[in-house]
């Protein structure tokens, strides 16, 4: 059998999360961050908030500089017909001045947050997409340009009322923020997890890879190249 | 009487509720600075305020100074507080309102009166430029984000109900939309045809009870955020914490207890709430009105929820 990682339990009711158990997961990845060392790990920086709305799990990591902002139909956007209906995020008053202004070269930065939600008792993943100066976050269809891979802008696209990501309010700052309606996250996580007992950890990273993959917050394989770094417990 | 009746009652009188509203062009965007004539409504306490939109933008029309404007683009303050859309107008006014809770039989006493004025009409100014993207959600202009919070919020509350969401998966594609535009028109007919669908019968008890809470934050915080507080509240109050309350309670022995909106506030805010039974330090205010301690939470969520399903509920300070 494979050395557990530390000596978590396994979780009392899968596909659910209880507050102690997230919290449990938040710590057990920060430490996994920091053994494989968090300048390989390639983000700005993670680290866990204890807020009145519970534990915040945050990640930051640069974008990157983009040349533009523009969203112009172009093969990252396939549909001519979504292309017009996402186009009203970012800047809907004066998309120009958006492309325009910043010049050249513009930074990009993303912040991830992970909460409990306290309705669905399963992780929920906040984001901020922000570009040096601005005060707001920047609108669905940077998301769309600048965050998610190309295999699941269709996917994310076509569910619900204007796709998986919604644009709500950050629940602990209350400020504008887009986020992954946690509505499937239940189903999708007793399909992965199946039989398997899993670690509240584990879990963590499996949704991180469901959930936090599309929004290109990907986990680096540097994470689990360690021994004694295994999620699942036991044979599986 | 008949207690269906009574819920279908109190549940008209909570559609019915309307507060008065004067409307002012932001002064900053207006030809006559602050001489523009106010935009006076009665309205329904539990729509949302992008629906007043297309009527101020068209009433300012000829006062605005940028004339391109568009609906979407308009937004609310009070006292110069961005107001977020996404929450029915009514919980808006008793938040930030500051207006002494309606009670029974109408003596509010131990609450100060409107030194300060009357609250109402409730004097909220329309901006339609210089959007607070740092406070508030954009809107578009076909009403997509709008909708889609209302829907994200009507599926929290159905999955509290029942544990899952499969209530809002089996609403096929028009009640779905028609639940919202039931709430946007304020049709409570339409409502109650489609709720039935979704909201399951008395006779099936809710797994838990949808509310939230709202606390006073002080009013120099300059924070824009709002403390909730949210945590599964069953209808019947569980029997590990019921055991506990045995001791102290005689009552709890002939079988499971009612979960009250005294026991839910007790249970999550103790120090706000020392008993069950009074209101001591605070008081709850949903829809403008103190809510009796005494009554069942599953009851007050039939019949005095908002559109989507959820009992918002204020607690303002005594004293």
């Amino acid at each position: 059998m494979a050395p557990s990682p530390s000596s978590q339990p396994t979780l009392s009711v899968v596909p659910l999360l209880t507050a102690e158990e997230f919290e449990t997961a938040c710590h057990a990845f920060l430490d996994r961050v920091h053994v494989a060392g968090d300048t390989k790990v390639g983000w700005s920086w993670i680290r866990l908030d204890q807020r009145a709305t519970g534990p915040i799990l945050s990640i930051s990591r640069e974008v990157g500089h983009v040349s533009t902002l523009h969203t112009s139909s172009d093969e990252s956007m396939p549909d001519p017909e979504m292309n017009q209906v996402l186009q009203w995020g970012a800047s809907e008053e004066d998309p120009e001045a958006l492309i325009r202004a910043p010049g050249p070269s513009v930074s990009l930065q993303v912040v991830y947050d992970v909460l409990l939600s306290p309705t669905y008792q399963v992780p929920v993943l906040y984001f901020q997409l922000r570009q040096d100066s601005y005060p707001g976050p920047l609108g669905i269809d940077a998301v769309y340009q600048y965050l998610v891979p190309d295999q699941y802008r269709k996917e994310l696209q076509s569910v619900g009322i204007m796709g998986g990501i919604s644009f709500g309010y950050h629940p602990d700052s209350g400020t504008p923020a887009f986020f992954v309606h946690p509505c499937h996250t239940m189903d999708a996580m007793r399909h992965i997890a199946g039989q398997r007992r899993l670690t509240p950890e584990a879990y963590l990273i499996i949704w991180l890879g469901l959930v936090g993959n599309r929004l290109g917050l990907q986990l680096p394989k540097e994470l689990f190249t360690k021994e004694g770094m295994e999620i699942f417990q036991g044979t599986m | 009487m008949d207690s269906k009746a009574t819920l279908g009652s109190i549940q008209k009188a909570v559609w019915d509720g309307r507060l008065p509203l004067q409307i002012t062009l932001a002064p900053s965007e207006s030809r006559t600075y602050d001489q523009t004539d106010p935009y006076l409504i009665a309205c329904p306490r539990i729509s949302y305020l992008p629906s007043l939109l297309p009527r101020l933008r068209a009433f300012f029309a000829s006062s605005l100074i940028d004339p391109n404007s568009r609906p979407h683009e308009g937004w609310f303050s009070f006292e110069g507080v961005p107001l977020k859309w996404h929450y029915p107008v009514g919980l808006l006014y008793d938040l930030y309102a500051g207006a002494d809770p309606a009670s029974k039989g109408g003596r509010d006493t131990d609450l100060a009166s409107t030194t300060d004025g009357d609250p109402l009409p409730w004097c909220l100014t329309v901006h339609f430029s210089d959007w607070p993207d740092g406070e508030l959600v954009r809107l578009d202009p076909d009403g997509i984000v709008l909708h889609d919070a209302f829907i994200n919020s009507v599926k929290e509350a159905d999955f509290l109900r029942n544990g899952t969401a499969k209530g809002i998966m089996t609403l096929s594609k028009e009640d779905s939309s028609g639940l919202w535009e039931a709430v946007r028109d304020v049709d409570l007919l339409s409502f109650q045809r489609i709720s039935n669908i979704l909201i399951p019968p008395p006779s099936q008890p809710f797994r838990n009870v949808p509310i939230r809470l709202f606390l006073p934050l002080p009013p120099d915080s300059g924070s824009p955020s709002l403390k909730v507080v949210q945590s599964p509240i069953p209808p019947i109050i569980p029997p590990s914490s019921a055991s506990i309350a045995a001791s102290q309670s005689i009552l709890s022995t002939r079988g499971p207890q009612l979960q009250t909106i005294g026991s839910a506030l007790h249970s999550l805010l103790p120090h706000l709430f020392p008993s069950r039974r009074t209101p001591v330090l605070a008081k709850p205010v949903l829809h403008g009105a103190a809510v009796p301690m005494s009554a069942p939470v599953e009851e007050v969520a039939r019949c005095s929820g908002y559109g989507d399903g959820w009992v918002y509920i204020v607690i303002r300070m005594m004293g």
